[in-house]
């Protein structure tokens, strides 16, 4: 099955859509034609579409076209250890689905050996809109990412040249990229390519916040309410858009600490981006436990907390975090409360448990 | 009609055919015909031929040390001809490995028979390849194609340009109890945003390349790395013996960008 995607710019920001809008505008879902909605199962949910509050797509999907048989050709890599030196280890071990594909309430993950890394595990959802990966942006193309984790020493600690000569051994494998690709051919190209396919499909857009902005009947609470006002007026100048996050690096005032992470610096070796990391994205913050590149804070409590009274001016601290007579965002109790309450909303229960995207 | 242009294409063919036995010693140069030119590296320390993990050498600061890894890209060769017109060959990419001697002979395929006195080459991947889509990234471009090599670095997508490893006392003993140095460079100078950029292009003067249907010349490139020490910058292993990021690895990449010369050119 092909999906054919029009790369339509849509709103941004925080304004409702007409309800009708959530009919997926520019997209072609070429397998649905042949079931009617009166008989028969359900038409198939297409793998991949636009949701209608959120941008074009990053990701080039026409050099990369979503089929069923890439996707589960994709989702099966993404759960076999075989991609680790040991085959102990596989993609969804510290990105699990119902903590928002991320590693539920460590700082930092356990990768082979038991060996520890330096930076907490990033969520794996709506990576089509992703233009950097990475706390530090060092990978710029979605098609790269899969090779830093098998090959990072503390991860997977295997070289992808080796992973390409175990699927082409395994008895499962050959038949699978054939099926997905035209030949049992195993190469660099078509794996990592098959990787991006699933997390492609991960896409979060159907959380309670969705469907509000979205106006399908979602209404919030007072709190909720309040919260989303709150985070307009203070969260949104770098938590911008349908995704939250402006895709920029930012010094939050973290206080430094353990390894001393450099951060963005470690790519750019700019003196101006010594302690800056990605702008995270916030849908299904509620789940993606312990924040921060380091994972230092266990609750959004916490978060709140630190950017309230925790921030320090620190080398390169973000100029935003500087508009007052001391660094932070000032937040009352009752302010953080509702944020928190907002937040909330940005969970995507039907994304979590999706049994799609779950292991086969 | 027919007979006119039929008798102008004998005559053509006539024509040349007497051109082609009148310099039956030296065969014409019909643009359209191309060959293959060898461009061979041979990586030598000073006077002596390189050697992984045997002989010790001595740099210019007196340090003695050993190489047991000696990786490099090359790319974008261009050869101006006699002319004076570069031609350039941009999709020809090789990785030339002291430990792989059949990669030290690089073919340079599809080059059209001319003269040629000038070679110039990139050390390292260009931008636009280090930071092209999957599909382009085949042959020694292929990130999962290194094994323990390691020529592409995962984190900080890009190659490693050019990869120096090897021993020396006068480097403080690591934690797998070895002195060792690993000098790797690479940095192509940032996706998006502004980074370290190591290219180096390096030109040199040869003397004629003589490139025919017959002839597939061999220019026998010499690189010598003690320059990899000695040069612009003076770098003591004893300072210097771990460089895996791009901005510190720049005063070597100035260093080796000299190390390169054509020794001679056979043409045959």
């Amino acid at each position: 099955m092909y999906i054919t995607i029009n790369r339509l710019a849509s709103g941004m920001g925080f304004g409702p859509f007409p309800a009708n809008s959530l009919m997926m505008f520019g997209l072609v879902v070429g397998l649905l034609s042949g079931c009617s909605p009166s008989d028969g199962p359900p038409p198939a949910e297409p793998l991949f579409e636009v949701p209608a509050n959120f941008p074009a797509p990053t990701y080039d999907l026409s050099k990369n076209p979503i089929t069923q048989e890439g996707f589960e050709l994709g989702r099966a890599l993404f759960y076999d250890p075989i991609l680790s030196r040991d085959r102990t280890i596989s993609c969804g071990e510290c990105h699990s689905q119902s903590s928002g594909f991320t590693h539920h309430g460590h700082d930092v993950s356990h990768g082979i050996d038991d060996r520890k890394g330096t930076r907490n595990s990033m969520p794996v959802q709506n990576m089509a809109w992703e233009s950097e990966f990475f706390w530090d942006g060092g990978v710029g193309d979605l098609d790269f990412v899969s090779i830093a984790p098998i090959e990072n020493p503390v991860e997977m600690d295997e070289k992808t040249g080796n992973v390409l000569e175990k699927l082409r051994k395994s008895k499962s494998y050959p038949g699978k990229f054939k099926k997905a690709f035209g030949s049992e051919e195993i190469t660099t190209e078509r794996f990592l390519k098959a990787l991006s396919q699933f997390m492609l499909t991960l896409v979060s857009a159907d959380s309670r916040y969705d469907k509000f902005v979205r106006q399908e009947g979602e209404v919030f609470t007072t709190d909720e309410r309040a919260g989303l006002t709150i985070f307009e007026q203070k969260c949104a100048s770098c938590h911008a858009g349908a995704l939250f996050t402006d895709g920029s690096y930012r010094n939050n005032g973290l206080p430094i600490q353990g390894v001393k992470d450099l951060g963005r610096y470690r790519i750019t070796e700019q003196q101006t981006d010594r302690y800056r990391f990605r702008v995270p994205g916030l849908r299904n913050v509620a789940v993606t436990a312990p924040y921060m590149h380091d994972g230092r804070f266990y609750t959004l409590e916490a978060v709140l907390d630190h950017y309230e009274r925790g921030v320090q001016k620190t080398e390169n601290l973000d100029r935003l975090l500087q508009k007052n007579d001391r660094p932070g965002i000032p937040l009352s109790s009752e302010e953080k409360r509702q944020l928190i309450a907002f937040l909330h909303t940005l969970t995507d229960q039907s994304f979590l448990q999706d049994t799609r995207f779950a292991a086969p | 009609m027919n007979t006119t242009i039929n008798s102008l294409l004998s005559l053509f063919f006539l024509t040349a055919l007497l051109i082609a036995c009148q310099e039956s010693n030296v065969e014409p140069l019909n643009p359209n015909d191309k060959n293959s030119v060898i461009l061979e590296f041979d990586n030598r320390v000073g006077g002596q031929k390189m050697a992984l993990g045997e002989t010790t050498y001595r740099n210019a600061s007196g340090e003695d040390f050993t190489v047991t890894r000696f990786n490099y890209f090359i790319s974008n060769v261009a050869l101006k001809n006699a002319e004076g017109t570069l031609v350039r060959f941009p999709e020809q990419y090789f990785l030339i490995r002291q430990a792989d001697p059949a990669t030290w002979e690089a073919e340079l395929k599809d080059v059209p028979v001319a003269d040629y006195t000038e070679l110039t080459f990139t050390i390292g991947v260009d931008s636009a390849r280090s930071a092209s889509d999957i599909s382009a990234r085949t042959g020694v471009l292929d990130p999962a194609s290194y094994g323990e090599d390691g020529m592409y670095w995962s984190w900080n997508s890009g190659y490693i340009f050019v990869k120096m490893e090897g021993t020396s006392p006068v480097i403080p003993l690591n934690s797998a109890g070895k002195r060792a140095f690993e000098l790797h460079v690479g940095g192509y100078g940032g996706r998006a945003a502004v980074a370290p950029n190591n290219i180096r292009t390096v030109t040199l003067p040869m003397q004629k390349a003589t490139v025919r249907k017959s002839l597939t010349p061999t220019v026998h490139v010499v690189a010598d790395f003690l320059k990899v020490f000695n040069g612009p910058n003076t770098i003591k292993l004893a300072e210097t013996y771990s460089v895996h990021n791009p901005a510190a690895a720049g005063p070597i990449a100035d260093n080796y960008k000299n190390m390169f010369l054509v020794d001679h050119v056979h043409n045959d």
